[in-house]
């Protein structure tokens, strides 16, 4: 192997910055919908605005394996404990977006039945305005969410064993 | 038989229960009496009306009318093709009504209903729990003197915070 080759075949970063990247770039979704922002959502799957592009097309309804939660579609009170067990179930680090007007503030669903903003309740990171949004609007925020990951320094996380 | 002839064996059969019989758009409603909802009710269905195509409730809070709840039934015989109502009226302090799941097995989620969201006690059911709000939900939603934004069920949940490892990101 000559000088030539490890020039153009070894390159230096940090752990995390290799970390984050490799984060940011396969986020597992997983999908809570329960209204028509859920439906909406499949077309950010499909052909046009494709997610996979961005390394999170891996939908899966098990939030022991996923890192990225998205809240579709209004959440009733009898739906919100189920969503809370949902987001403790899932493995730091995780984020979350909310999607469309319901999930961010009850949208036109001003009633007895239905939560005003899950995030009185559960953190949020990143919001999506529209009833439902756009696909675009989703991607966008699924970006967003990119940067923040990006932004994560592995400083913060406390392993077991250290403080 | 036809819906004449069942009205006004009802009424003779019935005269102390039966509060009013009118007419709107065409169709007819027997208002009648809480208590004897069952029995007639029962003349109806073995007298064609086999299909309960409805069942609800009203609360005549502003609406005036001859009690707080009516219940109402809207039937329908396959054999005649004609629908008629029934209004049995509940009393506000002591809302118990006899069901009628013997006569139709589709009374059964329909009392349920009614049960969750205004309060009726349908005595003779064989399950009356809550089918729509949480089991543990107190209160009852449709009546007309429950508060819209409800009390405090949509903001009694508890508040979980960011994980342990990520506590010092701001």
């Amino acid at each position: 192997m000559g000088k030539q080759d490890i020039k153009s075949n070894i390159l230096t970063t940090t752990v995390e910055s290799a970390i984050n990247w490799g984060r940011k770039n396969s986020l597992w979704p997983m999908p809570f919908g329960t209204a028509c922002c859920g439906i909406e959502f499949m077309a950010v799957l499909a052909s046009r605005t494709d997610m996979s592009r961005f390394g999170a097309e891996a939908i899966r309804f098990s939030p022991r394996q996923s890192d990225l939660l998205i809240v579709a579609g209004r959440i009733s009170i009898k739906m919100m404990p189920v969503l809370i067990r949902i987001y403790e179930q899932m493995p730091e680090p995780k984020w979350v977006i909310s999607m469309g007007a319901c999930a961010s503030s009850g949208g036109v669903f001003d009633t007895y039945s239905v939560i005003q903003g899950i995030d009185q309740f559960i953190p949020v990171d990143v919001y999506v305005p529209g009833c439902p949004p756009r696909p675009e609007g989703v991607v966008g925020s699924l970006l967003k969410i990119q940067d923040l990951v990006d932004k994560e320094k592995l400083f913060d996380y406390t392993f077991s064993g250290s403080k | 038989m036809s819906l004449e002839k069942t009205t006004s064996h009802v009424k003779e059969r019935f005269s102390e229960a039966v509060l009013d019989v009118t007419e709107f758009a065409g169709e007819q409603i027997v208002h009648i009496k809480s208590g004897s909802v069952f029995d007639v009710l029962k003349i109806f269905r073995d007298e064609g009306f086999n299909f309960l195509a409805n069942l609800t409730a009203v609360d005549n809070l502003t609406l005036g009318g001859f009690e707080r709840y009516s219940v109402v039934y809207h039937l329908l015989s396959h054999g005649s093709v004609e629908r008629v109502t029934v209004k049995a009226y509940v009393a506000e302090d002591d809302p118990i009504i006899p069901s009628v799941e013997n006569l139709w097995k589709t009374a059964d989620w329909q009392e349920r209903e009614v049960y969750d969201l205004f309060g009726i006690t349908f005595e003779g059911h064989p399950n009356l729990v809550r089918i729509m709000n949480p089991e543990d939900y107190k209160g009852h939603p449709l009546r007309k003197d429950y508060p819209r934004k409800g009390k405090t069920e949509r903001t009694d949940f508890p508040v979980v915070e960011r994980g342990i490892s990520k506590e010092n990101k701001t």
